[in-house]
């Protein structure tokens, strides 16, 4: 009734304005003339009426969405056991529905923004990742008042990993939900054709080459070795002099599907921002791991470069790694599934590299956060904790493929991940567990300022280099620094 | 600069003119009531958007925190138009493009549309049907089949290239066509081309609205076809030229679509696919800058509304029409 | 001697002429045609590949799958081996960098066979293997009949409101003379000029408040009030029609809507098509308004958000994209094919009258 008024009231405002424009000409007769176009209305708003659904929900039931697409979740094998766990909720709530809204990722971010500018935020965003959450930086609820009138239970998680979520000047954007730590993965089959030795199965172990010959595990032996498993057409490894780049058909390794801050992390965690959070400045580590990274595209070749990337025996589901023609990937436990790794070949984990004697793994957590847009903060939480709680969290954590937060979730948790997703394999889960100790700290996804803009300009440098070859990396790296200090000045300057 | 349009309208229509004869005042209410739809549809939905967009221009606005939108004056178009190099950059590069894309688009659909026309061609039907079937491909596989087919190593067009003319194309050292910069434009407007259809069955429309006797006419004079051609049909069709002219033209200042699918709007390569838009699009809905973006999107508007104007101006010395306009 | 050959130069027969011209331009349109449907042609081998063979080194460009023999309850690939100084067709069970293992399927009694080389430079045998069953994978995975349905009634009905409500503006743009025109065509313009993008937040924010966000209505209920685009095409069609007839008709004293209904939209059948169809395809292309304005109501999505379903977050498959986006397009390629005949027949109305 409410809108049938708006419209009849613009209608008729419209008309009246129509008129007066026009009152100088032909004031008398124009009026019913107006009207006929209206005749149309009638049957277009007719038309849809039937696919309408009650605007107002009878009684006091509150309408609670949920949006997902920021990060996992939006892939269709997820959808019906988020459906599950939503019809799962309705059923066990008379006073709440919960509707889901399920939007593709590369869409999502516009979706979101056009939502909440408009003022029609959902009540519960998730899984988010650090980089989603800071996506929509300051658009997040704090949720220490509503954990504190429920008086939520935090005992279940690691405190440093509630902290993670705490955020200056915000509060608590979210309450632990799913972590998913970094490793190795391998192709155990063409290890097996090589006659390689498997990469080291556990931390401070050596890798053990063909002649018996031991070396530490760091970004040098990965090197030697991802060149080893670097094959051109004729069989050629890239160590070999007759190796033709031109015609590569297998490469070695890639930290796939990440960006300059997480290959830099690779080497050491790092940060764009000096310790006092106004200088610009790329970590020594980093540079360290885009210029081996870089060595690796265009001289070692033994990482799919730009115009590689491309190529269709590397196109998969699963990336290069799972198309089978690459020999290890970096990756996160996300990565373990089988829509990525499907099957086909034999895989396991195996120890991250060490550079300089460090070990770093980086680390993906995921939460669902309240936007400060939503009505019913109240009801959203509701809703929050029963995603959280020991029955139903381990329903959504395995379509994620995450870790759980919970700790008494934890034990034993991969092992039957696995064993459920591909059965009959042997693998190495203690690493996961083990590479929870060498996260990231400053995590590879924190906020920096104008965050999206850098984001933008990390991201173009990269690209260059990936498709460039012959290039003077270290001007470039400082050709980096000078747009990000750029932005970061524009930034304070604004926000000061 | 809509409202100060619209406020001159109105003045316009008040006051100044002779008064209007009461044949004129039938026809121009006439005028207004087969206007009426569109006049109401602007008011319902598309004068308060656009005043709002405008509004936004004067606002440091992020959509993610709408309640902390501040009023910052004529800030962003002071940025836009002294400040920030990107902004005529990527304005640069967009008319670089549509200096290439725009007349192979609108020559080859012409060239389409005579030649699906002619009787001379057997299985017409079938052919306009296939022309136009890529415009129907949903664009998530379009870019898929672009990609695939002009990847460097295994697409089809550098394999073709190579075997038919010896030029080595595949490879590194070959034809990369969406990562050389002297090469993208090129690749592009060919994506664009593949969109043909649209401007070939308005082509059609118009050649086939041609009367024929003014064909046999000419026939009988022994007009050769290209006499025919350039004396009689397209001096009858420049009306949906001059139509398709003004829509490539806001289409081009406008193209976006294209190389946000097939790169994120990363500019790759070398910044080169960074066209205005884009830029646009990335201050807007990436950076989340709406204010910024709202003043060039409405940057962008005044620009094309001026080159619009222009070309209308110039239509009445080329554009034939049955019907003088009064 | 030229002079001569100029005067006993006979034009040719016009059947013969025509023969000729027939065959010239027919191959001409042919040769454009197979370089066009080249991506296209990339396009449906796609679908019909399986998901692995993209990855498979060293295979042909059509579909096809690796020659395969079992032993001892596996599946290895078949490859031509140099023995002997000819190719046979063996199995590889072992691969290595130096030398591998093959069986002989004719005789595996003999066990396995060690052939000294590196196995990448063998050539494989390949067999032409279209999988016929990606087309029912994607039918199955999306509820084609529904996303269709919907598709189907988003396009019908916001064509036949956009074409007749810009047919009318169209008109009255084209055949009355009225205070303020000029402007008033510009201001139409203008909304097709600034870019929907810059729109989007203050447009979501009217239809909100309307409460027709979650429905069909934004999508439909703004077509039947005219679109620019629309309304100058149109408008450029109907210009170029004599205005003889309508005064003719007004002498009469028929009135404009007569006039409009009778000689206007008549005449006017190759653009009105020409529009539809341009609309038509539009709607059913059209992929972010339906996203913005639907999302949450999955059973009211059009083909377009549908398919985004096959557009994981990180993997692709392209073989069941290129699949659905076949079964997309045949709708719209079916309506084409027979709406152009329209056409034809809007020649014939224009001929007639003249």
């Amino acid at each position: 009734m409410r809108k049938l008024l708006y419209v009849i009231s613009i209608l008729i405002i419209a008309s009246m304005l129509v008129t007066a424009c026009q009152t100088a000409e032909a004031p008398e007769t124009e009026e019913p003339e107006v009207e006929a176009p209206e005749v149309e209305e009638p049957e277009e708003v007719e038309e849809p009426e039937e696919v309408e659904e009650p605007e107002e929900p009878s009684g006091d039931v509150v309408e609670i969405r949920w949006f997902v697409g920021l990060g996992a979740g939006s892939d269709a094998g997820t959808f019906e056991a988020q459906q599950a766990v939503v019809d799962g909720f309705n059923a066990t709530h008379d006073d709440i529905e919960l509707i889901l809204e399920i939007v593709d990722n590369e869409v999502a971010y516009d979706t979101l923004a056009t939502q909440i500018a408009a003022g029609n935020a959902p009540d519960i965003v998730g899984p988010v990742g650090v980089r989603g959450r800071d996506t929509f930086y300051g658009a997040w609820l704090d949720l220490d008042p509503l954990i504190e009138s429920t008086g939520y239970d935090l005992s279940d998680f690691d405190p440093a990993l509630v902290d993670f979520y705490k955020i200056e000047g915000q509060g608590q954007l979210g309450i632990p939900f799913a972590s998913y730590p970094s490793f190795m993965i391998y192709n155990k089959d063409l290890f097996d054709e090589a006659g390689a030795a498997y990469p080291p199965a556990a931390y401070g172990e050596p890798y053990v080459w063909a002649d018996g010959t031991e070396a530490e595990w760091n970004m040098e032996t990965l090197k030697d070795l991802a060149m080893y498993m670097t094959v051109d057409a004729n069989g050629n490894d890239a160590t070999m002099e007759e190796f033709d780049p031109e015609s590569i058909v297998q490469f070695g390794f890639q930290n796939q599907w990440t960006d300059p801050r997480g290959v830099g992390t690779f080497f050491g965690a790092g940060s764009f921002l000096e310790d006092d959070g106004v200088t610009a400045q790329i970590p020594e580590e980093w540079q360290a791991a885009w210029k081996w990274t870089y060595d690796g595209w265009w001289t070692d070749w033994f990482i799919p470069n730009g115009p590689y990337g491309g190529a269709e025996f590397l196109q998969h589901g699963g990336g290069p790694f799972g198309s089978g023609n690459l020999a290890m990937v970096h990756n996160h436990t996300w990565f373990v599934a089988p829509w990525a790794i499907d099957g086909s070949f034999a895989f396991d984990f195996a120890a991250t590299p060490s550079y300089n004697g460090v070990v770093t793994s980086k680390m993906h957590a995921d939460t669902f956060g309240i936007p400060k847009g939503t009505d019913n903060p109240e009801e959203a939480f509701t809703v929050l904790a029963y995603m959280l709680s020991p029955e139903v969290a381990p329903q959504l954590l395995a379509i994620y493929g995450a870790q759980p937060a919970r700790l008494s979730l934890q034990e034993g948790y991969f092992e039957t991940y696995m064993e459920t997703n591909y059965p009959g394999m042997e693998f190495n889960t203690d690493i996961i567990a083990e590479s929870v100790a060498y996260a990231d700290n400053p995590n590879h996804e924190s906020w920096m300022p104008s965050f999206l803009e850098t984001t933008d300009k990390y991201n173009e440098f990269w690209n260059y280099l990936a498709n460039t070859p012959d290039l003077d990396v270290d001007a470039e790296i400082e050709g980096l620094r000078e747009d990000l200090q750029g932005i970061f000045d524009a930034y304070f300057e604004a926000n000061p | 600069m809509t409202v100060a349009e619209f406020g001159k309208a109105v003045k316009n229509l008040k006051g100044k003119r002779a008064p209007l004869t009461k044949k004129q005042k039938r026809e121009a209410r006439w005028g207004f009531f087969f206007l009426s739809p569109w006049m109401i549809g602007f008011l319902l939905f598309y004068l308060l958007p656009m005043i709002a967009s405008f509004a936004f221009s004067l606002t440091k606005f992020n959509p993610a925190v709408p309640d902390e939108t501040v009023y910052i004056g004529f800030t962003n178009w002071i940025r836009a138009i002294f400040n920030d190099k990107e902004v005529l950059l990527s304005f640069t590069r967009t008319i670089h493009f549509a200096a290439i894309s725009l007349p192979v688009g609108l020559i080859f659909a012409l060239f389409l549309a005579i030649l699906l026309n002619s009787e001379n061609v057997i299985g017409k039907t079938v052919y306009r049907t296939l022309f136009y079937m890529p415009s129907m491909i949903p664009l998530v596989a379009t870019v898929l089949i672009w990609n695939g087919v002009l990847n460097e190593h295994t697409g089809w067009i550098n394999i073709l290239i190579e075997r038919f003319t010896g030029i080595t194309a595949v490879g590194n050292d070959g034809l990369r066509w969406l990562a050389d910069p002297q090469l993208v434009y090129f690749a592009y407007t060919m994506f664009g081309l593949w969109g043909v259809g649209n401007a070939m069955i308005i082509f059609l429309a118009a050649v086939q609205g041609v009367p024929t006797e003014l064909y046999e006419a000419a026939q009988i004079d022994g007009a050769s076809w290209f006499r025919r051609l350039f004396s009689v049909t397209l001096p009858l069709i420049t009306p949906v030229i001059f139509y398709q002219l003004v829509l490539s033209v806001i289409g081009s200042l406008q193209y976006f679509l294209a190389p946000f699918v097939l790169n994120q709007g990363t500019g790759f390569p070398e910044g080169k696919t960074r066209f205005y838009m884009v830029y646009f699009y990335k201050q807007s809905f990436s950076f989340f800058n709406m204010g910024y973006g709202a003043t060039l999107a409405w940057l962008m508007f005044i620009v094309a509304l001026i080159i619009t104007v222009i070309l209308f101006g110039t239509a009445k010395y080329w554009v034939y029409y049955a019907t003088e306009e009064k | 001697m030229t002079k001569k050959n100029i005067e006993s130069r006979k034009p040719l027969p016009k059947k013969t002429r025509d023969l000729i011209s027939s065959t010239l331009l027919t191959g001409m349109t042919w040769g454009i045609l197979v370089l066009f449907l080249l991506p296209m042609a990339f396009g449906v081998v796609t679908a019909l590949k399986t998901e692995s063979q993209a990855s498979e080194i060293g295979a042909p460009w059509y579909p096809a799958s690796k020659a395969a023999y079992e032993y001892e309850g596996k599946d290895y690939d078949m490859y031509l081996v140099p023995m002997d100084g000819e190719m046979k067709e063996m199995a590889l069970i072992q691969t290595g960098r130096q030398e591998s293992q093959f069986i002989d399927p004719d005789n595996p009694e003999a066990g396995l066979i060690t052939w000294e080389g590196s196995w990448r430079t063998l050539e494989r045998s390949w067999e032409f293997d279209p999988q016929w069953s990606n087309f029912r994978s994607a039918w199955e995975t999306v509820n084609f009949p529904r996303l269709l349905w919907n598709t189907i009634k988003y396009a019908g009905i916001t064509t036949i409101g956009a074409v007749f409500s810009s047919a009318l503006v169209a008109y009255g743009f084209a055949r009355f003379s009225f205070p303020g025109k000029n402007i008033f065509f510009m201001l139409m313009l203008s909304t097709v000029i600034l870019p929907g993008a810059v729109t989007l937040i203050p447009t979501y924010f009217v239809y909100l408040q309307l409460g027709w966000v979650g429905t069909w209505l934004p999508l439909m209920v703004p077509a039947f009030f005219s679109w620019g685009t629309n309304v100058f095409l149109i408008r450029q069609f109907i210009m170029t029609i004599p205005v003889d007839l309508d005064e003719a008709a007004m002498i009469d004293g028929a009135s404009p809507l007569r006039i409009f209904f009778s000689i206007i939209l008549p005449q006017s059948v190759p653009a009105l098509t020409a529009v539809s169809l341009f609309h038509f395809f539009w709607a059913w292309n059209d992929f972010f308004n339906p996203l913005i304005y639907l999302t949450g109501n999955a059973d009211k999505y059009p083909i377009t958000v549908g398919l985004t379903a096959f557009n994981r977050l990180y993997s692709q498959q392209s073989n069941l994209i290129q699949a659905s986006a076949l079964i997309t397009a045949i709708i719209p390629v079916i309506i084409f094919f027979f709406a152009q005949r329209i056409f034809m027949q809007g020649v014939v109305i224009t001929g007639v009258e003249k």
